[in-house]
């Protein structure tokens, strides 16, 4: 029963549009099948293409070295800081809001106001899964047109932002602010929901509503290990560990 | 299949077994991960789906094509550019979407103005983008997206 709550409590849009389907069966009776039929094709295109997006994302999470991007970026690192941006960006997954702590990290490593608007932007418009999905859909010519458009506006976004922002506008880190109960701490509202960390660490991460929660402080001897792990395979790195 | 998706299998296949190879156990936990947050949004995913059937089935194409059709693009841009920027669903959910309303007959103009700043202006994530970088960096980095947004659907309106 429980169970059954909390999928429903997850799905509720999905729940809202059966309902509507209920209503058109009953109201509607001759629109019912139609709708489906006009669904199952865009079930089927869907299909074709996510195993793709799946594998992908999987693979350039694990190939791509993001630790070697992440450190080229320097005070003075120019334009090669702004290419490493636009990759970074460009090989993520994960939706914007996932990119703030990765953003807010490189910041304190020296990363430039234009870097950050470039690796925002490309993380959230042209990411390398989504030019896929775009051009199944939309088709590849339209994907390629905008690609380009986007790029060229991204670059300008990014110069014309740190005309106007310095790095002294940006709030300080107020990390150390937080009020800690224990070694681990989870910034919730930046949760992709992969589950990786209830996964690796299960006696301490737990997944509630789609979002990572520290379930235990106490550290047996051991734990160490996994919850490195966890830290390190989040990929929008919003676990902390104090030692 | 087209020749894009094809291709897009091929590279991927090669690249998994190459992966798999090399580290079976690294392979297998990246995809376990990506798993995780696909599942995350599977229900939405066929929640939009189910739903693109319904608004095809009700609404018809006529309608679509006048609503977002040649006649006033310049105020349906800006509307679906303002749409984009309060709605918060993965652009992953959003492809087929859109797709059903070109294929109806709708303008890409809007179209193009809406995927831009679904994903790039957030009214919704402000908040929380504003706590991480300060109002001034925020308020500038949405304002410019969305200014972008609008010259790249215009753009695009005169090159396709």
């Amino acid at each position: 029963m429980t169970f059954l709550k909390s999928q429903l409590k997850n799905n509720r849009f999905l729940m809202i549009v059966i309902l509507a389907y209920v209503a058109v069966g009953i109201f509607a009776p001759e629109k019912f099948l139609p709708s489906l039929g006009n669904t199952w094709y865009y079930v089927k295109e869907m299909l074709m293409i996510m195993p793709v997006i799946l594998l992908l994302t999987s693979l350039i999470s694990a190939w791509v070295p993001k630790e070697t991007i992440e450190n080229a970026f320097g005070k003075n690192s120019g334009l090669k800081g702004s290419l490493f941006a636009f990759l970074l960006g460009s090989f993520s997954a994960g939706p914007i809001y996932a990119a703030f702590p990765v953003c807010k990290m490189l910041l304190s490593k020296g990363a430039s106001i234009a870097n950050i608007v470039i690796i925002l932007s490309t993380w959230a418009v042209i990411k390398i899964p989504m030019l896929i999905t775009e051009s199944k859909f939309l088709g590849p010519e339209f994907m390629l047109v905008r690609w380009i458009l986007t790029t060229l506006a991204i670059f300008l976004m990014g110069y014309i932002t740190s005309r106007f922002v310095k790095p002294a506008d940006l709030p300080a880190d107020d990390e150390a602010a937080a009020t800690l109960d224990g070694p681990l701490a989870v910034n919730a509202d930046y949760c992709v929901g992969c589950g990786l960390c209830a996964k690796i660490a299960p006696s301490h991460f737990k997944m509630v509503d789609k979002k990572a929660t520290v379930i235990s402080q106490t550290l047996s001897p051991g734990d160490d290990l996994a919850i490195k792990d966890a830290v390190a395979k989040c990929p929008a790195k919003i676990i902390q560990f104090y030692r | 299949m087209d020749i894009f998706t094809l291709i897009f299998w091929v590279i991927t296949l090669v690249w998994l077994g190459f992966s798999l190879k090399k580290d079976k156990s690294k392979t297998l936990k990246a995809i376990k991960m990506s798993g995780g947050m696909m599942k995350g949004i599977a229900g939405d995913i066929l929640g939009i789906l189910l739903l693109i059937g319904l608004i095809l089935t009700f609404v018809p194409p006529e309608t679509i094509k006048a609503t977002i059709g040649q006649a006033n693009e310049i105020v349906s841009t800006v509307l679906f550019a303002l749409l984009g920027s309060i709605t918060l669903i993965p652009a992953f959910v959003a492809f087929p979407l859109v797709a059903s309303l070109v294929d109806a007959g709708a303008s890409i103009v809007p179209i193009v103005a809406f995927l831009t700043t679904l994903t790039m202006v957030g009214v919704v994530t402000f908040p929380l983008e504003k706590r991480e970088f300060g109002l001034k960096f925020t308020l500038i980095r949405n304002s410019l997206s969305f200014a972008f947004a609008l010259v790249i659907a215009l753009a695009m309106g005169v090159i396709l």
